[in-house]
């Protein structure tokens, strides 16, 4: 199979760069064969601290495929003590200690694409999802997957994630999973929570956000994304947070 | 819509803390055997409630100034009643109350153990007010300053997340009726919605703890039942986020408690995701 995928983020409004808490895999364009891929966004919570990181930590862990659905919880300790180790090198003040005491909290949405048949371009697709990052499967200009949410209307500003508190433990029932087919020309969009809430609203409204987001090409400073998703903020039309986009097209 | 302002570094919000510091609080509170005095149950109140407040705006880097915060003590005089290095401040930047504290002392925490029960756990414990309890209990006098610093604050920030206003107190005003101030008080308004007063009514009756009440038909006593009249309405995405914490706040739901924290109202301020498993 031959993959075409691009990321593309912005840090929420008001928000340096450096503030941005979204992670995203691959973290640059990627134009190639393969026959087997991992993608992947997570969305560090805003009301914990160092949860950039543990993002960065769950998309680490999800490339190297070392999430696996049915032991997630086994499978983070190493990671939580990688974070834990960092964030503990130097002193910190009590508020911060107390945050640390908490944990980081963040979404994780990995997609894994195969190759079935190398002649007729096809294959299969796995999805795990803890959280309100989303993915969408656009097919012949038709939207043909939605996962793990469908509507708008099922965001809120409190979802369940993973933390880097062990002691914190997810329910099985809130890690997800979902498996589909792929066929050559098929679109993927993983997406943070305020652009896939737009994008759900949209094609609920038929208006094809795949064509939008299929424009951009991530040139110039500030880039078209970027400048778009700020429109939208200023129309009330998305929520300020941090806005992540990995588009994958195969074939 | 009303109290849908985002509450940024840019455009913050604010918390102005009245504290009742008269002599009556220095009776025993809740009833029963307890020995532990009113004006101690409200110290730990508000020092619980300014660490909550500075841990939801702390990030790696640092506290975010999405707030800004005043404390006015009410008893022998009407003013601002930090202690230590704030003493005689009344609107401090949140990061600067998170620098800032007069002390911190170390307390015990009952924590999960991962096993199902509970570990003993050490920590810190920041105070930035001390208990006092001296003289009568000027209400009114407290709820006119609040109007003042207020408007004042509100011809700076018109476009802001509207002020909240937490009264903790045992009751008994002893300057008037504070029903006509109080509704000029949440008569200001940003363009964003009317100032919000909550009430934490804290007693020295035994009866059961009771948290944001929809009528005052549960409420046990003439003190209870003024401050509950004198409470602003929880507004709907307040109760809506209360309803994603798992609390049962009906509507008409007021912002009063008796003999009960008010820190969950920390919790239903949204400045970002908030994951629900986090506690």
């Amino acid at each position: 199979m031959h993959i075409h995928a691009q990321p593309f983020w912005v840090q929420k409004f008001g928000n340096s760069r450096e503030e941005y808490e979204d992670a995203h895999w691959p973290r640059r364009r990627i134009d190639r064969k393969a026959s087997h891929f991992r993608f992947a966004v997570a969305d560090g919570a805003t009301e914990t601290s160092f949860s950039a990181l543990w993002a960065r930590l769950l998309i680490w862990a999800y490339q190297r495929a070392d999430l696996p659905a049915e032991d997630v919880s086994h499978a983070l300790s190493g990671y939580q003590k990688m974070w834990s180790d960092h964030v503990g090198k130097k002193p910190l003040p009590w508020f911060a200690e107390e945050k640390v005491r908490q944990g980081a909290f963040s979404s994780i949405l990995g997609l894994s694409l195969s190759e079935t048949s190398e002649s007729t371009a096809r294959g299969d697709w796995q999805s795990i999802a803890v959280g309100d990052s989303c993915l969408c499967q656009v097919r012949n200009d038709s939207l043909v997957a939605s996962f793990p949410l469908e509507s708008a209307a099922e965001f809120n500003s409190r979802p369940t994630l993973l933390s880097s508190n062990p002691q914190v433990r997810v329910e099985e029932s809130q890690i997800q999973e979902r498996k589909g087919e792929w066929e050559s020309g098929d679109s993927f969009f993983l997406m943070t929570d305020a652009l896939a809430c737009w994008f759900l609203e949209a094609s609920v409204r038929d208006e094809r956000p795949w064509e939008i987001l299929c424009g951009f090409d991530g040139q110039g400073e500030p880039d078209a994304f970027s400048e778009w998703v700020q429109q939208l903020r200023q129309g009330g039309a998305m929520k300020n947070d941090d806005v992540t986009l990995v588009r994958i097209t195969v074939e | 819509m009303s109290y849908s302002a985002e509450i940024s570094r840019v455009n913050p919000s604010c918390f102005l803390f009245l504290i009742d510091q008269s002599g009556s609080m220095e009776d025993p509170f809740g009833g029963g055997e307890s020995t532990r005095k009113k004006a101690d149950a409200v110290a730990d109140a508000i020092n619980k409630l300014l660490q909550n407040l500075v841990i939801k705006c702390a990030k790696s880097e640092g506290v975010r100034d999405y707030y800004q915060t005043g404390v006015i003590g009410y008893g022998e005089r009407v003013g601002p009643a930090f202690s230590g290095a704030l003493a005689g401040r009344d609107m401090v930047p949140i990061s600067d109350i998170a620098s800032t504290p007069a002390r911190i002392e170390e307390r015990a925490k009952k924590v999960d153990d991962g096993a199902g029960g509970l570990a003993e756990q050490k920590v810190k414990f920041p105070i930035w007010f001390d208990a006092v309890a001296k003289n009568g209990t000027p209400m009114c006098q407290a709820l006119t300053q609040a109007k003042g610093i207020l408007s004042a604050w509100i011809a700076q920030h018109p476009s802001s997340f509207p002020p909240i206003v937490i009264n903790i107190t045992d009751g008994e005003s002893t300057d008037g009726d504070p029903t006509g101030v109080a509704r000029e008080l949440t008569n200001l308004a940003t363009n964003d919605g009317n100032v919000l007063l909550f009430n934490l009514h804290c007693s020295s009756r035994g009866n059961a703890a009771v948290e944001y009440p929809s009528t005052e038909r549960e409420l046990p006593d003439e003190f209870s039942q003024l401050l509950y009249s004198i409470s602003s309405e929880l507004p709907s995405y307040m109760r809506n986020i209360a309803a994603q914490e798992g609390k049962n706040v009906s509507e008409g739901a007021r912002g009063f408690v008796f003999n009960a924290d008010l820190v969950s109202v920390i919790q239903f301020l949204d400045i970002g995701t908030r994951p629900n498993n986090l506690r």
